[in-house]
């Protein structure tokens, strides 16, 4: 196990240095340049001129790389080009704003989203099967801007209740956070209960389906007890792998809601850096980003290799 | 008790030549009470003299505005929240480019003129102003008793420094595409505590509105300014900085200090929210999350607009779009092709369609209606696609041509590419939309290196400016930096230096009058709308003051 955990681990560590490259140089291709993009389009060249060299956004792409990356090992992120403020202020709020949305909607969608699965299969073919799997399955077709804009029409402009921004005043207590952050976590609801509720659901047919489920059975297990103690640890196999990838896409990939919302979130975050040409910004979000996903990926790994010896085992030989 | 008119003969005797000239105009009717006001405001006569000459007149103005429809006296006390877009960048008056930090600088700097919602200029931190005779040296007495959030007092020193600092391409200066041939960065001298004279490049008879809320970048900031102003929101506004929250918003102070009885502000703290996007901000104002929203568009902001929850403020502006045309490359460089284009372009459809009727009709030249420079009695240019048709004729291309246009996607301007590409077939010209996001279609924003300046035709956005100086530069100028249509030209040239140099209402009026007449011949851009500022209140709020250019004053604003 041990020896797993370590190669993944290194895995991970020359994947995160292929991505900050590919960061730097995808940056590299952004149109305009963050002097022209503060100061506007018909600002005098000169100005732009000047606020380049004040900002060191005119030096050598190498020397910029340098400068960041061996920032980055130091554990510092620089100074964002355009905020002149440390990466770190914007990014470390961002993240544990996108954080406190993520963990609100998993807690929501997770259980809620494995439970509709699991009756659905449990009920495969009937009206309350077909309820499940085609509404999960509609909600998730539709796009997340789509459900923001009804959810904010219908609730805090039509009826006057939850909020149509999802950043609460300054010093509200944690249950107006969370009244603040409800209806961006619901859109996410809508966004992944289809996707987590076919896996969970297909994960369970296929363990209901399996021998040592026909042998539960007919060694006179209560369908309770069958399900809880044979089913439900094989069927969650390929439902955990899609709700840690959602782990990533939640804190980072949100941008769409978070804009919607006036959230400060990582998403957000992410898209006014590029907009804006904030490379320190930009390159340290993604990274970040990047790091997020390797840990759940890591992370669902482990789970699953607990939950199936047969991986542990594949993997060691 | 002396008789109106022997006041006036009294006030007639200690004016200047310039402001009896003023005076003359309005008695004889060539001017407007609001054009008077406001033309003697810029020549340096006092607004309540001025206001008291206009009301013994009975000549009517020739532009008549929206009027803002909020209602009720507001009650003291409270937070007032106000809707922002996040600002482009750091908060820093010498830098700020974009509105919704020209929304934020103002609330707790001063500028030295508020250039109203009617385009009058009004003392602030200035007291007075007068010019030599031909306007190419300007003086202005400063307020005294002033005193910045800090306890310092503030001086003439503070404002030489300010504009000596805007004028110099060392600091980034984002005020230097403006003051650029006006002033240079040591133009400005204060001559004594309460004296700053101003020595031009060139003489200019509207260079109280380079120093004015026009220029939004020229609040008065301390001589010793070194930047940080995010960390302090130094000024001497009427709201101090409570807590900065970059990218989420700003609790600002009632500032109990501020120098100004008529302003003292009426709210306990003033709370701005930062949205990203126009829509998001929107919504959140009709769903109560803040008062009042500094500025939303047709196209972004329609739920709004039919909100009865919501009143909207309509200022008329020279905000517009421009579609320019290479006039060197074939085969724009005919003008009969040029004009032909302008012909086939239905501007009430675009009025209508696009700005849902909040906008006035352009007419091929930026001197938009608001404008009180604007010459009268040049005709309005309308669709007329027969005559079109014989002028391509009369160039050689009466079988119509294909062409690229170049915008980016922001606010209606895709739209009125479409709208474009459709009128113009009837003429058979192909319009071939290219359609970038702004940082493309700017790119280094030079020749050579920016599809805006090298496209053979293109759709540029222009903001609200308090007088067409600018607009008439830079993109028309023969050696204009946003010569998008590559006009050269130096009848035009010499047009615009005599429209700037000139003092009085009378010889502005005159320079434009050939202005117009000549851009509406040679078309090198066309100007089909100038839209309207647009801002939304709550129905509970009042007393909320703005203007077309995003300056926002809420001293008086509060829960009626």
């Amino acid at each position: 196990m041990r020896r797993f955990i370590v190669n993944r681990v290194l895995l991970s560590v020359i994947t995160l240095v292929i991505l900050s490259i590919i960061i730097f140089l995808g940056a590299q291709i952004l149109p305009g340049n963050v002097g022209r993009k503060i100061l506007g389009p018909l600002a005098d060249q000169k100005s732009v001129d000047a606020l380049n060299a004040k900002l060191g956004t005119n030096r050598s792409l190498i020397v910029q790389y340098w400068d960041w990356i061996s920032g980055v090992f130091r554990g510092h992120l620089g100074n964002s080009a355009v905020q002149q403020r440390p990466v770190s202020a914007i990014l470390g709020h961002a993240i544990v704003n996108s954080a406190k949305l993520a963990l609100l909607a998993f807690i929501i969608v997770v259980p809620l989203a494995v439970l509709g699965g699991v009756y659905a299969a449990l009920k495969e073919g009937t009206v309350r099967d077909r309820l499940i799997s085609l509404g999960g399955l509609s909600a998730t077709a539709i796009p997340d801007f789509v459900w923001a804009v009804v959810l904010i029409v219908i609730f805090p402009i039509g009826l006057g209740v939850f909020k149509p921004v999802a950043t609460a005043p300054p010093g509200s207590n944690f249950f107006e956070q969370i009244y603040y952050l409800l209806l961006p976590a619901i859109c996410l609801v809508f966004v992944l209960f289809g996707y987590i509720a076919r896996m969970a659901r297909a994960g369970t047919l296929e363990a209901l389906d399996a021998d040592y489920t026909r042998t539960a059975i007919l060694k006179g297990l209560s369908q309770r007890v069958m399900v809880r103690r044979h089913v439900l640890r094989n069927a969650l196999l390929p439902t955990i792998a899609v709700v840690a990838t959602q782990l990533g896409y939640l804190m980072g990939g949100l941008v769409v809601i978070e804009v919607i919302f006036t959230y400060n979130g990582l998403g957000k975050a992410l898209f006014e850096a590029a907009q804006k040409s904030d490379l320190p910004v930009l390159e340290s979000g993604v990274l970040i980003v990047g790091i997020v996903y390797l840990a759940a990926t890591l992370i669902a790994d482990i789970l699953y290799s607990v939950l199936n010896p047969r991986v542990r085992v594949g993997s060691a030989s | 008790m002396a008789s109106p008119e022997e006041r006036v003969d009294a006030l007639r005797a200690q004016g200047t030549d310039h402001q009896n000239h003023l005076i003359d105009e309005l008695r004889f009717g060539k001017i407007g009470r609001r054009e008077f006001i406001r033309a003697a405001a810029i020549a340096g006569m006092a607004l309540p003299a001025a206001g008291f000459i206009a009301g013994c007149s009975t000549k009517r103005d020739s532009v008549t505005r929206p009027d803002a429809p909020q209602r009720g006296t507001p009650r003291p006390g409270g937070s007032f929240r106000v809707g922002l877009l996040v600002p482009a960048g750091a908060l820093d008056p010498v830098l700020v480019g974009d509105q919704s930090g020209l929304g934020v600088i103002g609330l707790s700097g001063d500028y030295l003129i508020w250039s109203d919602r009617t385009l009058t200029p009004r003392p602030r931190l200035a007291q007075s102003w007068s010019h030599n005779g031909d306007g190419s040296v300007w003086t202005f007495k400063i307020r005294e008793g002033v005193r910045f959030h800090d306890g310092t007092p503030m001086d003439a020193e503070d404002v030489a420094a300010t504009f000596n600092r805007l004028a110099d391409p060392d600091n980034g200066s984002n005020a230097l595409s403006a003051l650029s041939g006006v002033l240079t960065k040591d133009s400005a001298k204060a001559l004594d505590p309460t004296t700053v004279r101003f020595t031009l490049e060139a003489p200019n008879g509207n260079f109280p509105f380079l120093t004015s809320s026009d220029n939004y970048n020229a609040i008065i900031l301390p001589k010793n300014y070194d930047g940080n102003w995010d960390k302090t929101f130094i000024g001497t506004g009427p709201w101090t900085l409570g807590h900065y929250r970059p990218d989420e918003g700003i609790s600002l102070r009632a500032n109990k200090n501020y120098w100004d009885p008529a302003r003292q502000p009426l709210a306990d703290n003033v709370e701005v929210i930062f949205y990203t996007n126009e829509q998001g901000m929107v919504l959140a104002f009709q769903g109560g999350q803040v008062d009042f929203v500094q500025q939303f568009s047709v196209s972004g902001g329609r739920a709004a607009l039919t909100d009865s929850d919501v009143i909207t403020t309509e200022l008329r502006s020279a905000a517009h779009r421009q579609i320019h045309m290479r006039t060197d490359q074939k085969p724009l460089n005919d003008k009969r092709v040029r004009q032909a284009i302008a012909l086939l372009v239905n501007r009430k459809v675009l009025v209508d369609g696009l700005l849902a009727t909040k906008a006035d009709f352009g007419n091929d030249s930026p001197f938009a209606p608001v404008f009180s420079s604007t010459a009268p009695g040049v005709a309005q240019r309308d669709q007329d696609v027969r005559q079109a048709k014989q002028l391509l004729a009369a160039a050689g291309v009466a079988d119509g041509f294909s062409i690229q246009l170049d915008t980016w996607q922001g606010f209606e301007m895709p739209a009125l590419a479409q709208v474009l590409q459709q009128e113009l077939r009837a003429a058979n010209i192909h319009l071939n939309l290219s359609i970038t996001d702004s940082a493309s279609y700017y790119g280094e924003a030079v020749f050579g290196n920016s599809r805006w300046l090298d496209s053979t035709m293109g759709i540029t956005e222009y903001g609200h400016r308090g007088v067409p100086n600018v607009l008439l530069g830079a993109p028309l100028e023969s050696k204009g930096t946003w010569n998008a249509a590559h006009f050269k030209n130096k009848t035009y040239d010499a047009l615009v230096k005599d429209y700037v140099a000139a003092i009085d209402l009378d010889r502005q009026r005159a320079a434009a009058k050939k202005l117009q007449d000549l851009l509406l011949d040679e078309v090198p851009i066309l100007f089909t709308y100038f839209y309207y500022y647009l801002s939304g209140t709550k129905k509970n709020v009042g007393g909320v003051d703005l203007t077309a250019m995003g300056c926002i004053d809420v001293t008086r604003g509060g829960f009626v």
